[in-house]
């Protein structure tokens, strides 16, 4: 279980998180939602403690994280950045080797065991066969589940992603997060993850946190959180909420034709 | 056997090579069997013996330490920086190091080892003058890094120009260290080497030490915080052995110029951007590329001798501006 509570987080004199409280349930995938500038991102970066300006508590398993040393916590979250850099030269099988960090003792490298792991997550997200293979020489999709096969090899139990579907195609999107469901179902791990699209939240998620201006607005499963009166409150926009093949879909409100009439009349 | 151990296995057979090489030429060619007699069967009588051991052992040894530093304070700072021209050279630091030895020993008349933590002192001096005139400049907007090397260019240039100016408001002494400020790997630095040989052993050992979680850092700060990394002490704890290492060659020999910039480039094809294997690879090929510049620098002109650091620079300068077309003016550039 993880808890944030009472967070609050600002850029210099901007407050971006006002006092936010959520508690993430186990081993279940949560959606992090709303508009730009809303604090989804900075939520996870407090989470991480990467942000000196912040205060309010976090806590993991009821453990406070501020008592957690840098490595304890790696042990503990897993996190994956919006914008994931990496050096040329460097391949696959290196990368994922790296996530052991925290487990490896100052002098010694990885144990039988960390090696069984590496080869486990490169296996789950498919790139077993690729380990040789150099970061730079994979595909979009391909690159990004090697960073998710980093963060899996961490083996922790809490993992944040921030936009693992940016820059993707609709397949890769597709194929990614039903990538990152798999997590919470197969290995139990709690999954949150900030996403720019309501309908892929809507399609992969099993909770929903709502974020307008810093404050959560609306937090809770798909099925009950996500409806016409929430998503007006957050993103300004009427829209219609309606099942599909046992998923909600969103859809605003206005017809093509009301918006070329809309644009005409401008 | 893996490819990168193999790479490196290559990598110090030539530098074995390229150790041995290096005692065997000079103004008088001397056969191998003679120069492997010097160290397992040294005569006293035997000239090209006294030759090989108080001569060309100490120039050999001059030269591995400034290149194995060089080499290896170029992969971390590029790896930093993430900029494909940052090395010890282009960031103030040679020039530093070079600046305060000379300062000092005109100034405060500094004996050879407090000359030492004057480099030490200076090389830190010249780092943190380039930060803050990139910071100045803006360079924290400027993703591909030319502000940082632009604001080094310019700090190196004051820093050496003010070392020329001390050198010639005194010319009994100018002789001193005319060759020296220009990178020269000579025996009559030989007490130098013997002084400050352990902190560049020290420098590269808390490299070595620190390898790993410099190989996250190259991820990006966040990537490497979340994996467990001390994103403050690591680059500090870093920048202190690059600073260490490179001051101790520049107080050796003088500022030996661009085989921190180069070796990087060329070690990275060959055993990949992991700083466990990266860093030993450029000590080894740091070290082969100064001991075989130091044979060309003597046999190319002979019987004149040419200074093994201009050598060094006029080959640098050349691959300097290789770098810059590949990675600052080919559209999509690549990063270190």
């Amino acid at each position: 279980m993880l808890e944030a509570k009472n967070v609050t987080a600002a850029y210099g004199k901007h407050v971006v998180l006002d006092r936010v409280s959520v508690r993430f349930a186990p081993a279940r995938l949560t959606a992090l939602v709303g508009p730009n500038g809303c604090g989804k991102s900075t939520l996870l970066k407090s989470i991480m403690g990467f942000l000196p300006q912040s205060s309010g508590e976090i806590a993991i398993g009821g453990e406070d994280r501020s008592r957690l040393g840098r490595r304890a916590l790696a042990r503990r979250i897993a996190y994956l950045p919006q914008e994931s850099h990496c050096p040329d030269y460097m391949t696959l099988g290196e990368l994922v080797e790296l996530a052991g960090y925290s487990r490896f003792t100052l002098a010694g490298g990885p144990s039988e065991t960390d090696r069984k792991l590496f080869h486990s997550a490169l296996e789950t997200v498919g790139l077993a066969d690729q380990a040789g293979r150099r970061m730079s020489t994979l595909s979009g999709g391909q690159r990004q589940r090697a960073w998710i096969a980093m963060v899996l090899a961490q083996d922790a139990e809490v993992i944040l992603m921030d936009e693992p579907v940016n820059h993707l195609d609709v397949k890769y999107q597709y194929s990614i997060l039903k990538l990152v469901r798999g997590l919470t179902r197969s290995f139990r791990k709690t999954v949150i993850v900030v996403l720019h699209d309501l309908n892929l939240a809507a399609s992969f998620s099993d909770d929903v946190v709502m974020l307008k201006q810093g404050r959560v607005v609306a937090s809770g499963p798909v099925r009950t959180t996500i409806n016409s009166a929430h998503v007006e409150e957050v993103f300004d926009l009427s829209a219609d909420i309606f099942e599909r093949n046992g998923r909600l879909v969103f859809l605003p409100h206005q017809s093509l034709e009301s918006l070329d009439q809309d644009a005409r009349r401008a | 056997m893996t490819g990168k151990a193999l790479a490196l296995c290559v990598i110090l057979l030539g530098s074995l090579g390229a150790f041995i090489a290096n005692l065997s030429s000079g103004a008088t060619s001397i056969p191998l069997d003679a120069v492997f007699a010097a160290f397992f069967a040294f005569d006293a009588e035997n000239y090209d013996h006294y030759v090989i051991l108080y001569q060309r052992l100490p120039r050999a040894l001059m030269a591995i330490h400034a290149g194995a530093l060089m080499a290896c304070g170029g992969v971390v700072l590029q790896g930093l920086t993430r900029n494909p021209l940052a090395s010890p050279s282009t960031l103030g630091i040679n020039s530093g190091a070079a600046f305060f030895v000379v300062a000092g020993a005109y100034v405060f008349d500094l004996g050879t080892e407090a000359q030492g933590l004057a480099a030490m002192a200076g090389a830190a001096f010249g780092f943190i003058c380039v930060l803050s005139v990139a910071r100045l400049a803006g360079g924290d907007k400027d993703p591909r890094g030319l502000s940082l090397i632009l604001s080094g260019a310019l700090v190196s240039m004051l820093l050496i120009g003010l070392a020329n100016a001390f050198l010639l408001s005194d010319p009994a002494r100018r002789s001193d260290f005319l060759g020296w400020v220009t990178g020269n790997i000579n025996h009559v630095y030989f007490d130098r080497l013997v002084f400050f040989w352990p902190l560049g052993v020290l420098a590269l050992a808390g490299l070595f030490f620190l390898a790993r979680p410099l190989t996250l850092l190259t991820l990006g700060e966040e990537k490497a915080a979340s994996v467990g990394v001390s994103v403050r002490r690591v680059p500090r704890l870093a920048l202190l052995c690059v600073v260490i290492g490179s001051g101790s060659a520049v107080a050796i020999c003088g500022p030996v110029g661009f085989v921190g910039l180069v070796v990087p480039h060329v070690v990275r094809p060959l055993v990949g951007v992991n700083m466990r294997f990266a860093l030993p690879a450029a000590a080894l090929f740091g070290a082969c590329a100064c001991l075989l510049a130091d044979i060309l620098a003597r046999q190319a002109f002979a019987p004149y001798v040419l200074h093994t650091g201009i050598l060094l620079d006029l080959i640098g300068g050349t691959v300097f501006a290789v770098i810059v077309k590949r990675f600052y003016l080919s559209p999509g550039g690549q990063t270190a």
